[in-house]
């Protein structure tokens, strides 16, 4: 059923049904001309062929006068050969003299000669009534008039039946055309539908994906062809920018790696304190180096993220512990701290990079409010669990809103501040690798950062109602204390 | 650090740390990369320990099932038999000796696959050599753990793990449950370097570098209550490395 509804409203069925318009309007218009030539042609000959017979009676009047007439009028009229001819012949005084009528019709529509008129006055002729188009005329000399006519009943019927196919025909033509429309959209749509679930997938992160070719070289197998080169060359783009970045992050980080250690080293062989101090704050810069290649790595990774690591989480305990983790960090710097956490909202992910993005949330929110209070809220809008972090901070304005969610961007009042410009990139990474919506929007004053999660990876599992452990770690410390004491 | 006597824990002075009084620890080192292990290796050696360092996995394999160590420093990514392989062979040949896993690989997957294999930490490149030598420690010294003890105690300082109960000097101290298995770990771990990261994981278990030091806001909390009502400090913080609890001398 949505299926059809789908089909009704995609483009190439709205094509179809406008073309179907435009062509049942020129075949209606060719239509009406056939009818108008054809029924006026067989008028135009009805016509023709009673002014022909009235000229053989003028010719029969001026050879033998009214007997003459009235001779060729009856064999005119005469039922034997004669069965659609309508003829009467009256003196002065209106008495028919010869004809297959009697009175001269009264009621009528009379344009000069010609007259239209039904009667039930037909001596003879097959059909009883006729509707009748007749020539009628007045001989001045003997004062005889004479009516000549045809029955057009089967002339109207023949007016009538070519109307009818014609309307039909008509009809037939429209719905073909949409019924073509609708088959016609329908192969179309399936494959530009394959088309896009190809791009979709893709765009999930699936690159080895490709959008199939069928072996007619039409135009659609060729814009898949071209999807496909297309995504040849995304993919090797990725792959190399991969690559770049992991080597880059790996011959950068080594060196690093060994300045750090070097100093820790030289650390311990020094003992006056100003070098000490200098050393040390080698040794932080490296760390935060260190620190910002780290969170690029780990943004890169979750961006890649494959979901073959989702397993189901209670937001509630994942929300709980993050809050716990970071509610001292609030309260030690003044501000309030309110949480609101709805219970029984489980989804699939990975709760490592989930834990973070909530807690890259809430460090941000906290590090950028200097009084008022940070809210924490997880709640269900419009049956999807959202997370919703406001602060009463500056906020971001909103051409930013979309910048600040790149790498290493900064706005330009907090490049004072610490941090990497790659908490909120990390965010829109996980949130990009669960299939998040990721809104910021203003809170009057301060920010408000909305994760809402697709209905789709919710998962209702009665057997996780109660206490589902938020962490993919197996076991926790004291535990593994406990069997490591056991073995040993 | 469960049950320690207070004299012992006394004796783990920090600068240098591996010596105990059974003598120097002896690690196995097993990385592949020369100067990596060049580093680790004279760190370590400073730090007190006797170093044996295996440049492949087969010599690191050969070394660990011969030769008595303490504790072992595992590359996962090595030639010859990785570090996986090689920590499942060990464990096969019924030896229980620590290893701790170095890698690049610091995904929760990896990580995982690390302990399934027999490790007992994992530590991702790039590491700073104070993270290394306090981990190692605590492997070290969990060896020595007695079986599952409720009562900890650490100089005047005294948890009950059954009644939830925590009594400096006689005195009780109440703690958040965040607050109480923090302490724990540190108790556990008493007279050792405990660093933000090895909390981070072991208390919060989470896995990742939380952009501020939120670690350090609740080791001040817990200070409000165990130190600050006292008059010796017990909970101590090692300037590069981390936070201590040690009895006051």
């Amino acid at each position: 059923m949505q299926r059809v509804a789908r089909i009704f409203s995609s483009f190439t069925f709205r094509l179809a049904v406008v073309y179907t318009l435009i062509f049942g309007l020129s075949v209606g218009g060719l239509f009406y001309f056939v009818f108008w030539a054809t029924a006026g042609f067989a008028e135009q000959q009805m016509e023709a062929a009673i002014e022909a017979e009235v000229v053989t009676f003028q010719e029969s009047l001026a050879r033998a006068g009214v007997q003459g007439l009235i001779m060729a009028v009856n064999r005119r009229a005469d039922p034997n050969t004669n069965r659609d001819g309508v003829y009467l012949l009256v003196d002065r005084a209106g008495a028919p003299l010869a004809g297959n009528m009697r009175v001269w019709p009264q009621r009528g529509v009379t344009d000069d000669i010609w007259i239209n008129f039904s009667t039930s006055d037909n001596r003879g002729a097959t059909p009883a009534t006729a509707d009748v188009r007749a020539l009628q005329l007045m001989d001045p000399e003997s004062g005889v008039r004479l009516l000549v006519g045809r029955d057009v009943r089967a002339a109207r019927v023949f007016r009538e039946r070519l109307r009818d196919s014609l309307n039909v025909g008509l009809a037939i033509t429209v719905a073909l055309g949409l019924l073509g429309g609708f088959i016609f959209s329908r192969t179309i749509m399936g494959r530009v539908e394959s088309i896009t679930r190809t791009c979709r997938s893709i765009m999930s992160g699936d690159l080895s994906k490709r959008v199939p070719v069928s072996r007619r070289n039409d135009e659609l197998s060729r814009l898949s062809v071209s999807i496909n080169s297309m995504l040849d060359q995304i993919e090797r783009l990725m792959r190399g920018m991969q690559q770049v970045s992991e080597s880059v992050a790996h011959d950068l980080r080594t060196p690093l790696t060994r300045l750090r250690s070097r100093l820790e080293n030289s650390l311990r062989h020094v003992d006056d304190p100003t070098q000490r101090s200098a050393i040390e704050g080698a040794l932080e810069d490296a760390d935060s180096l260190l620190a910002t290649f780290a969170a690029l790595l780990r943004v890169a990774r979750a961006e890649a993220g494959t979901q073959r690591n989702f397993v189901d989480i209670d937001l509630h305990t994942l929300a709980e512990e993050v809050a716990d983790l970071y509610g001292p960090l609030a309260e030690e710097k003044g501000l309030g701290f309110v949480t609101r956490f709805e219970q029984g909202l489980f989804v699939k992910g990975d709760p490592n990079l989930l834990a973070q993005a909530f807690a890259n949330l809430i460090d941000n929110a906290i590090k950028y409010t200097d009084n008022g209070a940070v809210t924490v809220v997880l709640t269900r809008q419009k049956g999807q669990p959202t997370v919703i972090v406001c602060d009463t901070g500056p906020g971001i304005p909103d051409e930013y809103k979309d910048k600040v969610l790149e790498r290493l961007f900064r706005l330009e009042q907090s490049r004072t501040s610490p941090g990497s410009g790659l908490g909120l990139a990390l965010v829109a990474a996980v949130a990009k690798s669960h299939g998040l919506e990721l809104k910021l929007e203003d809170n009057v004053p301060g920010l408000k950062v909305l994760l809402r999660f697709p209905l789709g990876v919710v998962s209702q599992d009665p057997k996780l109602l109660g206490a589902a452990p938020a962490k993919s770690l197996p076991a926790p410390e004291k535990d593994r204390d406990g069997a490591e004491a056991a073995a040993a | 650090m469960i049950g320690l006597s207070q004299p012992e824990s006394e004796l783990a002075a920090s600068d240098n740390r591996a010596k105990r009084t059974d003598g120097p620890m002896r690690v196995l080192v097993i990385e592949d990369d020369r100067e990596a292990a060049e580093f680790l290796t004279k760190g370590l050696r400073e730090s007190g320990y006797i170093v044996d360092h295996a440049a492949d996995g087969r010599e690191g394999l050969f070394l660990a099932l011969s030769e008595p160590y303490d504790v072992m420093v595992v590359d996962r990514m090595l030639p010859g038999p990785d570090g996986l392989s090689i920590v499942e062979s060990v464990r096969k040949s019924n030896i229980a000796t620590p290893v701790l896993f170095l890698s690049a690989l610091g995904e929760v997957e990896d990580r995982v696959a690390g302990l399934k294999a027999g490790g007992d930490d994992y530590l991702a490149k790039p590491f700073a050599f104070s993270e290394l030598l306090a981990r190692l420690e605590a492997l070290l010294r969990r060896t020595g753990t007695p079986p599952e003890n409720t009562q900890l105690k650490v100089g005047d300082l005294e948890m009950d793990l059954l009644a939830r109960k925590v009594i400096r000097q006689g005195k009780r101290v109440y703690l958040h449950p965040r607050e109480f298995r923090l302490l724990e770990y540190l108790m556990r771990h008493a007279g050792q370097v405990v660093t933000r990261t090895m909390l981070l994981e072991n208390v919060w278990e989470y896995h990742f570098d939380p952009q501020t030091n939120v670690i350090d806001v609740h080791i001040s909390r817990l200070r409000q209550k165990i130190d600050k009502p006292f008059d010796k400090p017990i909970l101590h913080t090692v300037r590069g490395a981390g936070y201590k609890l040690e009895p006051a001398a």
